[in-house]
């Protein structure tokens, strides 16, 4: 049987893209994770542009992970300008960060993945059956937007964190409300969590893969640092992350693709969580150590539970983060010089994120980013084309729904979309 | 008369204004209530695209010949399309033409030649109105909750909605905050839409102008008040075309350089 799918486009995803997958003789000829989303061409935008202006313009490559955009930048250029700015100002971004990561997890793990899994074609149509895990979602992603606000300045594209410092920082009533709230909410993720077992993780797609994170140079569970590290055990500094993560561009996407020695590799919550188990603390390892098993190498489904444990894992820190806060005197910033190179690393909610910005007088003169969908888009495909394989050898007709949800495990931030699946039989 | 039958779409961008909709955590399950969702993708995989809408929101620039024909398909069917967000409405920071270089040449230095992606055409990154007739639009970088909420209620009842056309700066002096400009701040409140709330003059950081220029802006007046206070032309120029367009910036341009050659800059 010969057959051409063609899903396009993905819905319930950050962005436009689609799946195309060609069948011969029931053999796969092809799996495209097509990226259609036009080319904005960032890079080039930011050059002549200063600190303030480019950092602006960085965060508008992504709405729902701005913070990790705007970090990302801010840390490129403070490197590149030998910017030093104290405690207080990194505890802050730590904090939006997480607020970040709980506001974009919630929105993925509880409305756009979990749906899939119980047959529902949205989170509003699964609301009747599960009221509390649909609404318990919605409040956890409603306190990371009013962390994001608090904090960044706004839910999106929030200019509150600026090179060199903040521009206010939050008041004492309002960092307070934040470690209340997040108190009251473990319980909601905890039920999230639990959720999980409910769920009947697909085996049909497992194979072992690479996992590429942060490695924290403190060690603790962070979203920041200056070195990269692979499960197969190396570790790179951030400026040499071109020599480690090959980046290429493919005729079918305007998202770029990268490999690891030649190997697809996968960037998220299931890669930080697996490549940093043992740092994990709290009421969060407790969850892992419960609901972790190998199939979590093999499987990207379990990226999903990874997010909720995330969420988990931020709550039980924002507590101890905001007594820091306030604890911590606001200190003057310094800055080095006006030209020089820098790279900034961090964790988008989706996986490693990297923007390499060079400054000459203290302008941008060059800028590199490397994003963690197009990071994925390699791995995923790998996952896509074994689902087929293994669906077609136990004759299952209807591949679409599968393969979206592969493609929507990743959580891709292709910046967004579903729309209609095509099933073209020649 | 039935639910108005509404489609939310996302042309190339960086999808903020549909995760803006997707914000009204509170207000999201009433919306989906008045309304007949046909089309969200970003949200359901459950879609209907062969249906006539009563209103069509759009975010997003048109960048690849498949937004083109996506939108045009989608105009087609719409008794009302609305504009959302910078993007739509401007083209967004991607629609910064630098230099007055052609878009080619920077797209060349990214994907390293002219066709290095095959799967649809790109184009030079251009607002919906560049392509159809645009009946509202609600400005936001990303759009606000409340002016959506309002803009929604508004058309739930049959009403097309003005656009505010008063800038930042007003909102500004609404909170009495302490004016940026005469501290010596770059601040491009009074050239920008307002609706934000004033949220980074608030936070003592300079408008950036990212919900666009309002119609009957006084460019030449803040220029000049930036000259005075010692910026100089290319500063100026750079901040105005963020999320001005390069026209813009390319007028006040000519403007300050005239200015200054009569000496009067």
């Amino acid at each position: 049987m010969d057959k051409h799918i063609f899903i396009e486009p993905l819905a319930r995803v950050e962005g436009h893209g689609g799946i195309e997958v060609y069948i011969e003789n029931d053999m796969v000829k092809e799996v495209k994770f097509e990226i259609f989303e036009g080319p904005r061409l960032f890079e080039q935008l930011v050059v002549g542009k200063d600190p303030q202006e480019a950092v602006a313009i960085a965060s508008r490559i992504c709405a729902i992970c701005f913070v990790s955009h705007t970090l990302a930048e801010i840390r490129a250029i403070e490197r590149a300008l030998d910017v030093k700015v104290g405690r207080k100002i990194h505890l802050l971004r730590k904090l939006a960060h997480y607020g970040e990561m709980i506001e974009s997890h919630s929105l993925h793990y509880y409305l756009l993945a979990l749906p899939d899994y119980f047959g529902y074609p949205d989170a509003i149509a699964m609301i009747r059956q599960f009221p509390d895990e649909v609404i318990g979602g919605l409040e956890l992603k409603k306190f990371g937007n009013k962390v994001m606000e608090i904090v960044a300045g706004r839910r999106i594209h929030g200019e509150n964190l600026q090179v060199g410092g903040i521009g206010k920082i939050p008041t004492d009533e309002e960092l307070e409300w934040i470690k209340l709230r997040a108190m009251e909410l473990i319980p909601t993720i905890e039920r999230g969590i639990q959720f999980w077992n409910e769920v009947d993780v697909p085996d049909y797609l497992e194979e072992e893969t690479i996992f590429i994170s942060v490695w924290p140079e403190d060690g603790t569970y962070d979203f920041r640092a200056d070195t990269i590290y692979v499960s197969t055990g190396e570790t790179y500094a951030a400026d040499d992350y071109q020599t480690a993560l090959n980046e290429r561009v493919v005729p079918h996407s305007f998202a770029k693709r990268c490999r690891y020695k030649g190997k697809p590799y996968s960037v998220g919550a299931l890669a930080r969580i697996l490549n940093m188990r043992d740092r994990l603390d709290g009421l969060a390892a407790d969850y892992f150590k419960k609901l972790y098993n190998e199939r979590w190498h093999k499987n990207p489904h379990f990226n999903n539970i990874a997010q909720a444990i995330e969420i988990l894992y931020c709550l039980e820190h924002i507590p101890k983060l905001v007594d820091e806060i306030k604890a911590t005197p606001l200190e003057e910033s310094t800055r080095g010089r006006d030209t020089g190179a820098g790279t900034g690393l961090v964790e988008a909610p989706r996986g490693l994120l990297i923007h390499h910005t060079e400054m000459e007088n203290g302008r941008v003169k060059y800028a590199d980013y490397l994003v963690p969908t197009a990071q994925n888009l390699d791995d995923a495909e790998k996952y896509m084309r074994n689902a087929v394989k293994n669906l077609l050898k136990q004759g299952v007709q209807d591949l679409e729904l599968p393969l979206e949800m592969i493609a929507r495990a990743y959580d891709p931030c292709i910046s967004c979309s579903v729309h209609l699946v095509k099933v073209i039989k020649k | 008369m039935g639910k108005p039958k509404i489609g939310i779409y996302g042309l190339t961008g960086c999808a903020g204004d549909q995760l803006n909709i997707l914000n009204c955590e509170d207000e999201l399950l009433k919306l989906f209530d008045i309304f007949e969702i046909k089309s969200f993708v970003m949200a359901s995989r459950e879609k209907d695209e062969n249906v006539q809408l009563d209103v069509a929101f759009v975010e997003g620039s048109v960048s690849t010949e498949k937004d083109l024909e996506e939108l045009l398909a989608i105009r087609k069917k719409s008794k009302i399309l609305v504009a959302i967000g910078h993007c739509a409405i401007y083209g967004g920071v991607q629609a910064m033409f630098r230099g007055g270089e052609e878009w080619i040449e920077r797209y060349k230095r990214v994907y390293g030649r002219e066709n290095a992606v095959t799967l649809s055409k790109p184009l030079e990154p251009k607002p919906l109105s560049a392509y159809v007739k645009v009946d509202a639009v609600l400005h936001g970088c990303p759009i606000e909750k409340e002016p959506f909420l309002k803009l929604a209620g508004k058309l739930a009842h049959g009403v097309i909605p003005r656009t505010p056309d008063y800038p930042v700066c007003a909102e500004c002096r609404w909170k009495e905050n302490e004016c940026l400009l005469l501290k010596g701040q770059i601040c491009l409140g009074p050239l920008t839409n307002a609706g934000c709330g004033a949220i980074c003059p608030s936070l003592n950081i300079g408008c950036i102008g990212c919900w666009g220029p309002i119609r009957e802006e006084n460019w030449a007046s803040e220029a000049d008040l930036l000259v005075e206070k010692g910026y100089d032309i290319d500063e100026i120029v750079t901040r105005f075309s963020v999320f001005g367009g390069t026209e813009r910036a390319q007028k006040l341009e000519q403007f300050l350089r005239s200015r200054k050659e009569k000496g009067n800059g």
